[in-house]
């Protein structure tokens, strides 16, 4: 059956088998042959679509890159407000890692693998909070705040950890503790405790960035 | 005469910082000036075509210059 795919279905299948195995084992945990075997093909028609392991690889975070969820449309529809902005990209973001939580499996192996250019790749998706906490929190703090710097570039890193945290425990713990809470929930209660730590007060966030499960 | 009204340069910046300082910059225009933006974000490419799609400002051009992605919006009315 399977020499009936075409060439771009059979590179597709190929990429998504690679996808799910790279989530489970990592880079190093998954071999060519193991790939070709998923996939009922030889390594050498494997090696016709992917040169090497690295590319296949690489596709993969390519695919994962293109499917990235753009945050125009929270900038444009929940207004410029700080923490509605925020509010609404980190539901974009929960969504798109809820859909495909292999992104999350190779984030994390890729940080015990420490692949330069892999580690760049996840650093980058994080960098649109980090960096959009620091500007944020640069206009928001007062001036004369104790240690403003820091603050600014912890809340960063903070706020990067919990999510992540929330993710790993929703997307990837076989026994949730917070079974009571979505994720959207948690994701929206977080959101609020890290507001209220920086001194932004509120108990919900506006109804449109609320996030709805 | 330089051929835009303002300039925002966004280099460094990854979205949505880009798009939503772009909008800050044109909230202070009037309608028919335009912003020369700089960014090198390579998602900004589509994330400005979406933006000036969604809230009717007119990209009236978008291209690369020295690595660097450069966008002209003019403010619609």
């Amino acid at each position: 059956m399977s020499h009936r795919l075409s060439g771009p279905e059979r590179r597709e299948t190929i990429l998504s088998a690679a996808q799910g195995l790279f989530a489970d084992k990592g880079f190093h945990g998954v071999s060519i042959d193991e790939i070709a075997r998923a996939v009922n093909v030889s390594p050498a028609i494997l090696y016709r679509h992917f040169d090497s392991k690295q590319t296949l690889y690489t596709a993969v975070l390519e695919k994962f890159a293109s499917q990235r969820q753009s945050y125009v449309d929270t900038i444009v529809n929940h207004g410029t407000r700080f923490e509605d902005a925020l509010a609404g990209m980190t539901q974009v973001y929960i969504e798109n890692i809820a859909k495909n939580p292999d992104i999350l499996k190779i984030e994390l192996h890729s940080l015990l693998e420490g692949n330069p250019a892999t580690l760049a790749f996840f650093q980058n998706r994080w960098k649109s909070f980090t960096d959009y906490i620091e500007f944020g929190l640069n206009e928001l703090l007062p001036y004369d705040l104790p240690n403003r710097e820091k603050t600014i570039l912890t809340a960063g890193l903070m706020f990067q950890g919990m999510v992540r945290e929330a993710l790993i425990q929703k997307c990837l713990q076989p026994q949730d503790r917070l079974i009571d809470l979505s994720l959207y929930e948690l994701s929206n209660e977080l959101v609020v405790l890290f507001l209220r730590s920086i001194g932004i007060n509120k108990t919900h966030i506006s109804r449109k960035a609320t996030i709805s499960s | 005469m330089s051929d835009f009204d303002s300039e925002l340069d966004a280099s460094g910046l990854n979205c949505p910082l880009p798009i939503l300082r772009a909008k800050k910059a044109i909230s202070a225009l009037d309608a028919g000036q335009t912003l020369r933006i700089i960014a090198t974000d390579p998602g900004s490419v589509k994330d400005f075509e979406a933006f000036c799609k969604q809230t009717g400002n007119e990209l009236k051009s978008s291209g690369e210059e020295d690595g660097k992605f450069v966008f002209l919006i003019q403010k619609g009315a």
